[in-house]
């Protein structure tokens, strides 16, 4: 027996779960749809069009269409599909496929996904970083601390060859910023190190364990005030947990491409993951001035000269000629604007003190 | 109900019939821009059913003997294996940081906990996919995913790399020996000399790489002299070479454990499938040429990166095609013969279940 109906698509039909199916056409009638079979017209499934299922259109790929006794037809004939649904008043395709095809609107999107990335970089991402600074446990830059140090310990920085008296006088004047400092003297623990590849160099952990190299102590050729100006400005890196946040926003970055664009492909992920952990070995510009003016402050409450740090930077530019703006392969890029900002700073601290 | 006149399918024949990738770059963009667009517009809960069209999009172009085959996960089942997820992270951190001591239980539970998920999120993974409306399944157990992703994985590591073999072969075999389509099982036993020989060119690219650093190195000498006469610092005048120096070993030892790494996983790849059967008698094959692999990958991701990640739906479909036509399965006998007594065994599977994804294997 053939159905009345008029023709919808051909495609092939499968009886429930089954893999094997028969060539088919889809007819709708006027109690709903059936599928019958070619070239014979025999009656294989029917249902009124509410009780079948017909799968949102993707691309270009087959249609399924689902009949309540489980069997399966299906069809390339997207249109048709599409042209059937709106017949019977349900949108003729979704929406999402609508925005979806290739059209010159497409170029609207793409500029308003940049432009929605840009916001969320500019501003989720800051806000997502401070969530997880503020819910970090303290033993996780414990942990982080420990281990980061045990692995340059092993790969770069060896014991220090300073002698103990010369490493004494540094800590005592240490001793007496980090006492003044928000953690207090019992946040913080310095070390001493011969810094080889990393040469004159201090760096903070999170936890607040400073390392300071030989090299630097050497480059600094007695001026111990200038060292203590250093580590005041590695004591702000601590205080205002700039690690932290760095490998957050590394971490945010990473999680946020791969979730937004949900596939990158899994080489250009890597790629982003090394990118992401080599920012985060290096503090941005802001993170490294706040740091500055927290060593004036600091620096200037210790009754040390205020502007010791920026004797640094002169040092720095004489000795190393490092007279750049930027210099990649250095966690402290050493500026004539950094010097400056910090000398502009500590006249201002001083004016408004004396009004 | 009789079948008598089923759609064409090929006569017997010992043919090795290929897979092939029938999507477009063009069609994939408009997808791929979209989904995007509304992940961010709904703060990420889109991306749940993003994943859901994405896949289907590449599963439902994936075609074999002409018939493509099927993803069919909901967005919700996927946002729920997410929410569980991210929920169990949730609480976890804040445990850690109101009683540490209770946070440290909870991550050694996720020790035990992560094979389950992983065992999960296969399971998830082939119970959604179908092919000819007959759909996949997966019955591995938990001890089988703790060998193959915590043992092998951690084993590797510990050795430098020597036992990766024998790790990627415990992952190969627990998938797929336990992979099923419908009732009829998959088998597969990838010999681990095979996996030996890929592994073995990999082995030589890193130490090629290393070779070149330590020959950048050598011809540098008089920088690296420079540095030890005067560790100090190093004269101005050396400081923009030191740089190159650094840039190029960073570019080298990337580039050479990035094509080893591809090199590997397209070698294993062709062993792990040339070695699986079917029901018994039907072969699989993977035929990708290494250097291939590599060259489109490392193409893709040159154009992926410098048109800004607009040209990655290209790079996608480009990788997908390539993949495909380099797989191909050999039926023994009549292919209609095959099909009817999956027929046979009827639904191993019920259509309706409530599923979570547990985790994603996308991975
Ligand atoms: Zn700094």
């Amino acid at each position: 027996m053939a159905s009345d109906g008029q023709i919808v698509a051909s495609g092939e039909w499968h009886p429930a779960n089954s893999s094997l199916s028969v060539v088919a056409r889809l007819t709708e009638t006027s109690t709903g749809l059936a599928v019958e079979r070619v070239p014979s017209g025999e009656i294989l499934a029917s249902g009124g069009l509410a009780g079948v299922q017909i799968s949102p259109r993707v691309g270009s790929i087959p249609r399924r269409i689902d009949f309540a006794d489980g069997s399966l037809f299906e069809t390339t004939d997207n249109d048709a599909i599409d042209r059937l649904l709106a017949r019977s008043g349900r949108r003729a395709t979704g929406l999402v496929h609508k925005l979806e095809r290739f059209h010159p609107r497409l170029i609207v999107l793409v500029v308003a996904t940049f432009l929605m990335a840009g916001l969320v970089y500019r501003y989720a991402l800051p806000v997502l970083v401070e969530v997880a600074v503020a819910v970090t446990p303290p033993v996780v830059p414990k942990i982080m601390s420990v281990s980061t140090l045990e692995t340059m310990d092993r790969t770069m920085l060896s014991p220090s060859r300073l002698d103990a008296g010369k490493q004494r006088e540094i800590s005592a004047g240490f001793a007496k910023i980090a006492a003044l400092s928000t953690r207090g003297a019992a946040g913080y623990s310095l070390n001493f190190r011969a810094g080889g590849a990393i040469g004159p160099n201090a760096f903070a952990l999170p936890d607040g364990t400073l390392v300071l190299t030989d090299e630097l102590v050497e480059l600094a050729d007695g001026d111990d005030e200038m060292i203590i100006g250093v580590l005041a400005h590695e004591i702000g890196h601590v205080e205002l947990e700039h690690s932290l946040r760095q490998i957050y926003r590394a971490a945010g970055m990473a999680g946020l491409i791969m979730m937004i664009a949900g596939d990158v492909g899994s080489s250009v992920e890597d790629l982003l993951v090394q990118g992401g952990g080599l920012l985060a070995l290096s503090y941005s510009r802001s993170a490294e001035e706040a740091a500055d003016r927290h060593s004036v402050e600091l620096m200037s409450k210790a009754g040390f000269d205020a502007t010791a740090i920026a004797r640094f930077f002169v040092l720095l530019e004489n000795k190393l000629g490092d007279r750049s703006g930027t210099n990649m392969l250095s966690t402290h890029p050493g500026t004539p604007e950094r010097r400056k900002a910090i000398l502009d700073y500590e006249s201002a601290l001083r004016a408004k003190r004396q009004n | 109900m009789a079948i008598n006149e089923s759609a064409p399918l090929p006569a017997a024949s010992e043919d090795w019939h290929r897979l092939s990738f029938t999507g477009s770059g063009k069609e994939y963009f408009g997808i791929w821009i979209v989904n995007i667009l509304l992940t961010i517009i709904t703060v990420g809960i889109y991306s749940a059913w993003a994943k859901v069209r994405r896949n289907r999009y590449f599963y439902g172009n994936t075609v074999l003997l002409g018939r493509g085959f099927e993803y069919h996960a909901k967005g919700m089942q996927i946002l729920i294996g997410r929410i569980i997820v991210f929920g169990y992270l949730i609480i976890y951190n804040v445990l850690l940081t109101i009683v540490p001591l209770v946070g440290i239980a909870l991550a050694a539970l996720i020790l035990v906990l992560l094979p389950w998920l992983v065992m999960r999120g296969l399971r998830f993974s082939a119970r959604v996919t179908s092919y000819r409306n007959v759909r996949f399944n997966f019955v591995g157990g938990v001890g089988g995913a703790f060998l193959a992703f915590l043992v092998g994985p951690v084993l590797a590591v510990l050795t430098l790399g020597i036992l990766t073999p024998l790790a990627s072969r415990w992952t190969y075999r627990y998938i797929g020996n336990n992979m099923r389509y419908g009732t009829k099982a998959f088998t597969t036993d990838p010999g681990l000399g095979a996996i030996y020989k890929t592994w073995f060119l990999s082995a030589l690219i890193i130490l090629l790489g290393l070779l070149i650093i330590g020959f950048v190195v050598f011809i540098n000498m008089s920088i690296v002299f420079a540095v030890i006469d005067n560790p100090q610092g190093i004269p101005p005048e050396l400081q923009v070479p030191m740089i190159v120096m650094g840039v190029i070993g960073y570019l080298v030892v990337l580039l050479s454990f990035g094509i080893a790494a591809l090199v590997y996983h397209a070698g294993l790849r062709n062993v792990a499938w040339s070695s699986t059967v079917f029901d018994g008698k039907h072969s699989l094959k993977s035929d990708l040429s290494r250097f291939g692999y590599v060259w489109v990958t490392l193409t893709n991701v040159l154009v992926t990166l410098l048109t800004l990640g607009l040209m990655r739906p290209w790079a996608a479909v480009r990788m997908a095609r390539y993949v495909n036509t380099h797989t191909a399965v050999r039926f023994s006998g009549d292919v209609g013969e095959v099909f009817a007594i999956v027929q046979k065994d009827g639904s191993a599977v019920g259509a309706e279940f409530m599923d979570f994804e547990g985790f994603d294997f996308g991975f």
